[in-house]
């Protein structure tokens, strides 16, 4: 019986003897013990955790060449191969996770909206419950630092840039004519809906090499990838009607959305200033198909068509009669994009639009008509080497074909125009030196058919983190575009115009909080002078033109301190000259305020299941030239001031009642002057001031959800 | 002696019952996360996940652990890190089991993790994501106590952020706790359904 019991002891013994100890010590970069990480031999079950010091034991009965793995969250999961005798006593330092969300971030002159940035400045939801935004994205975005309010226009303006030098593209494919058209200072509206966007990056300057044929600023915007549910949306407003629909199959999926617009209704109750022979009616419609495959490949196919008109007699200080304008547009928009993954840590992306978009304008009694076909075609290809080194190039074609022609009243038709062809290349790397230093070197190279010219714009940024909630970030960059088409259907021996971009970022972002301060520089080249009143055919252009804007931006975000309160402050300052377009002199042009201001909040207010927001807009005087004074840009307006409310009231889960004041205390902006082209009896000349065409906007909306879910309890309560 | 003899017996007999190295890893886990030893309990799983890759449960109980500890969060990069890891876990329990209403209620309670920490940002678009998730697990499972309770509970969560009353889905809870009294669990490790949290909805929801 003893011997039975030395055999089993023996076993035991040999058992044992058959156990290899593993063993080491974790700690991070600095040598700091790392507790909790979880230590094993991959595809056995041996491991443990390391304990407060960082070190681990364990026991293993496996044999011969073994993986050693060893992951703790916000690290590099650390693997070594070897014979497990050789796995004892290891010094071990895990690599921070330089993808981790608190890891720096490359974001000088940058703005993220959506749930995928990791410093979201916007929310999702913020783009429809901003006051002043009246559910038009770019409506939302007025209210961040360096846009400026231009009330008359409703483009945006980026630190002292004109609207044009704003690039927009949708899932990386350019979107050619993104504002809805309109009569003088009438603002215009972005015409996509804005819940058809997961994500928004506004960049206002410093922006990759990825993207070109900007002066000033990018908005990026990216549809969603797989809608949450089947629904139909209906909303009632005062302003027309909306439905909507999404369906849902197992890897694809449909949505669709139209609306129509009229202002008629609106304008007979709440009269405005001008007499509209025709008020303004819109009839749009957007359809996207999502296809999903393997490995996140992904095909999206997006169109949009849209139908707008109307007609009216604005008061014109020159016009006794009043000037008309009568408008019909019509506008397509398609946009088909494709990702896939291969290979080794490769991903391509590519992309295409196509816009046509045709205008037909009376202008008095003259006939204009305007026809544009724009396609965009790009490639893009990016290479993971590691989570430390990322390695992107592309190539993009853009085609523009431009037709005009003017008809005078008892006069020939004019017709002229232009093609223009843009071949473009460029190629960018990522790099993390660490958790804490980042930066980004990118080239971009190209080619224009029309001018004939070959344009090299580098760009970099870095990024430091300076402290757990802080980092600095530097970016420079070269930016070349070409000449507007109303210049360039005139004539088309231009440059490129040109600007360069140097911006210094401080942020620092607490839970609930962020605050941003940005200093920058932009020097403007070659911009396009002419001669006449108006650029026309026999105006002489040049690109002799120059400038520059500097100033600083500061945001300001809480969320959450204030009981039910989330609020934004954004103030811009700008200093900016130019000698352009038919300037004398350089002068700090029209649309440009030297200070803007924004203040957003918003609070819920529970007991009446009630989201009320307020947001305030000031901006400082603008200038104009006064022809009884010497000087050209002599005077300056009064300051813009506008204070707009909101209320949206949550009938249930599903409806939602929403009412909005634009300028809720009547506020008489005045946007400039137009003066009288011959002086009166006094010999000087009379003005007219340049104003809103109603200084308050009413908006009362009914919002209806339908989903699909019939299991859902959300209407049962009704 | 023949004590010596009765524990060699009882050890042989241990060993020829053989507990898979499997089963040993799962009940040390179970004991672990019982003791309250998140951590370790959840990297325990993990590891037989990985040893084990065709099975779903390691995973799933590594990702539910590390859901239920995000919960109470208030760094964000830790929550998104979390969550992140317990996403990835999921993917692998789904990839070894399709349609199962377990793993779709817990991506459910993945998301419900995230609109607990920033409703405004993660609100929008998960709520309506979990909604299809729940309708999706109870189409596939009409009868799962955890389903049902988990669907009311949810609903309870909007209902008293709309203002509502949460009265309706007591019914819900109560048959969730009957079903869950009469279900009858063959498989090994599989989800149980806890009667006592269910009875804390209850009386949340009768209020």
């Amino acid at each position: 019986m003893k011997q039975l019991l030395l055999f089993f002891c023996i076993i035991f013994q040999c058992s044992i003897i058959a156990q290899t100890t593993i063993s080491g010590k974790v700690t991070d970069k600095k040598g700091n013990p790392i507790f909790g990480s979880n230590v094993y031999l991959d595809g056995t079950y041996d491991g443990g955790s390391t304990n407060e010091k960082g070190e681990f034991s364990f026991e293993t009965a496996e044999k011969a060449t073994q993986t050693l793995v060893i992951s703790f969250i916000s690290f590099e999961t650390y693997i070594k191969t070897a014979d497990v005798s050789a796995l004892e006593n290891l010094q071990i330092k895990l690599r921070d996770d330089v993808n981790s969300l608190d890891a720096v971030v490359i974001n000088a002159g940058m703005f993220e909206a959506g749930e995928k940035a990791k410093v979201t400045v916007l929310k999702p939801l913020d783009i429809v419950t901003t006051a002043s935004a009246m559910g038009d994205f770019v409506g939302a975005l007025q209210t961040l630092p360096g846009t400026a309010t231009v009330g008359e226009d409703g483009r945006l303006f980026v630190r002292g840039g004109e609207a044009e030098e704003t690039q927009i593209f949708i899932d990386g494919a350019r979107v050619f004519t993104p504002f809805t058209p309109t009569a003088n200072n009438i603002p215009t509206r972005g015409r996509y809906s804005p819940f058809l966007f997961k994500g928004i990056s506004f960049s206002t300057g410093g922006y990759s090499a990825e993207y070109g044929q900007a002066l000033s600023s990018v908005l990026l915007l990216s549809t969603i990838d797989e809608p949450d549910q089947e629904k139909t949306d209906i909303s009632f407003m005062t302003i027309g009607l909306q439905v909507g629909n999404t369906q849902k199959w197992k890897n694809s999926s449909f949505s669709i959305n139209t609306s129509y617009i009229n202002l008629a209704p609106y304008l007979a109750i709440f009269k405005d200033r001008n007499t509209w022979n025709k008020p303004y009616q819109s009839l749009s419609g957007e359809m996207v198909f999502r296809q999903q495959f393997k490995d996140d490949s992904m095909l999206k196919l997006y169109g949009a068509y849209s139908y707008s008109d109307f007609d009216l007699l604005q008061d014109n200080i020159n016009f006794d009669d009043g000037f008309r304008i009568g408008l019909n547009n019509r506008n397509l928009y398609f946009n088909a994009s494709y990702k896939n993954k291969f290979g080794n840590n490769w991903r391509y992306e590519t992309s295409a639009s196509f816009t046509n978009d045709h205008t037909n304008s009376k202008i008095i009694k003259d006939d204009l008509q305007s026809n544009e076909n724009s396609l965009h075609i790009k490639a893009k290809l990016k290479k993971r080497f590691s989570s430390r080194v990322r390695l992107s190039f592309g190539t993009e074609y853009f085609n523009t074909n431009y037709d005009e022609s003017y008809t005078p009243i008892n006069t020939n038709k004019l017709k002229y125009g232009f093609n223009n062809s843009i071949l473009a290349t460029f190629i960018e790397t990522d790099i993390f030196f660490s958790k804490n230093l980042a930066a980004k070197v990118g080239i971009r190279a190209e080619n224009t058919s029309l001018l004939n010219e070959f344009t090299f714009s580098p760009r970099a940024s870095v990024s430091y983190k300076s402290g757990k909630n802080s980092q600095f970030s530097l970016a420079y960059g070269q930016f070349y575009q070409n000449p507007k088409n109303d210049y360039l259907k005139f004539s088309q021996d231009f440059d490129s115009e040109n600007t360069s971009h140097l911006i210094a970022n401080f942020q620092s972002v607490k839970q609930g909080q962020i605050f941003r301060i940005e200093a920058y520089h932009k020097a403007y080249n070659s911009l396009v002078k002419y001669t006449d009143l108006q650029p026309n055919f026999t105006s002489n252009f040049n690109n002799n033109g120059d400038g520059f804007a500097k100033g600083f931006d500061i945001f300001w975000r809480q969320n959450g301190k204030i009981k039910n309160t989330d609020y934004w402050v954004s103030y811009s300052f700008l200093d900016t000259e130019r000698d352009y377009r038919n300037y004398p002199t350089a002068a700090r042009p029209s649309f440009a305020s030297k200070h803007n201001l924004s203040i957003v909040t918003k609070h819920w207010i529970a007991d009446w299941k009630s989201q009320i927001g307020f947001s305030y807009q000031f901006a400082s005087g603008r200038n104009y030239t006064n022809p009884n004074e010497p000087g050209f840009l002599n005077n300056e307006t009064k300051n813009f001031n506008n204070l707009s409310f909101n209320w949206a009231y949550l009938i249930d889960q599903q409806k939602i009642l929403y009412f909005s004041v634009n300028n809720i205390l009547g506020t008489k902006n005045v946007f400039g002057y137009d003066y009288k082209n011959t002086p009166n009896t006094n010999g000087n000349f009379d003005r007219q001031a340049i104003v809103p065409n109603a200084d308050s906007f009413f908006f009362i909306g009914f919002f209806w959800t339908i989903s699909d879910d019939k299991k859902s309890n959300q209407l049962d309560n009704l | 002696m023949k004590k010596s003899i009765l524990i060699i017996a009882l050890l042989c007999t241990v060993i020829i019952t053989a507990q898979s190295k499997y089963q040993t890893g799962m009940q040390k886990a179970f004991g672990l996360w019982e003791q309250g030893k998140m951590t370790a309990a959840s990297q325990l799983f993990e590891r037989v996940s990985k040893a084990e890759p065709t099975k779903w449960k390691p995973a799933y109980y590594a990702a539910t652990i590390e859901i239920l500890e995000s919960f109470g969060l208030k760094d964000e990069a830790q929550l998104k890190a979390k969550l992140t890891k317990a996403k990835e876990l999921l993917d692998v329990a789904k990839s070894n089991s399709e349609n199962n209403p377990e793993i779709i209620i817990t991506q459910a309670l993945l998301n419900t993790g995230y609109i607990a920490f920033d409703g405004q940002k993660y609100g929008m678009t998960l709520s309506g994501k979990n909604s299809q998730l729940y309708a999706k697990a109870l189409a596939i499972a009409p009868n799962n106590p955890r389903v049902i309770l988990g669907y009311a509970e949810w609903n309870m969560g909007s209902a008293k952020f709309f203002g509502k009353p949460t009265q309706p889905y007591c019914d819900e809870v109560k048959r969730a706790i009957q079903l869950g009294k009469e279900e009858k669990i063959d498989e090994e490790f599989y989800p149980k359904f806890m009667t006592s949290r269910a009875e804390e909805v209850l009386k949340g929801c009768e209020k």
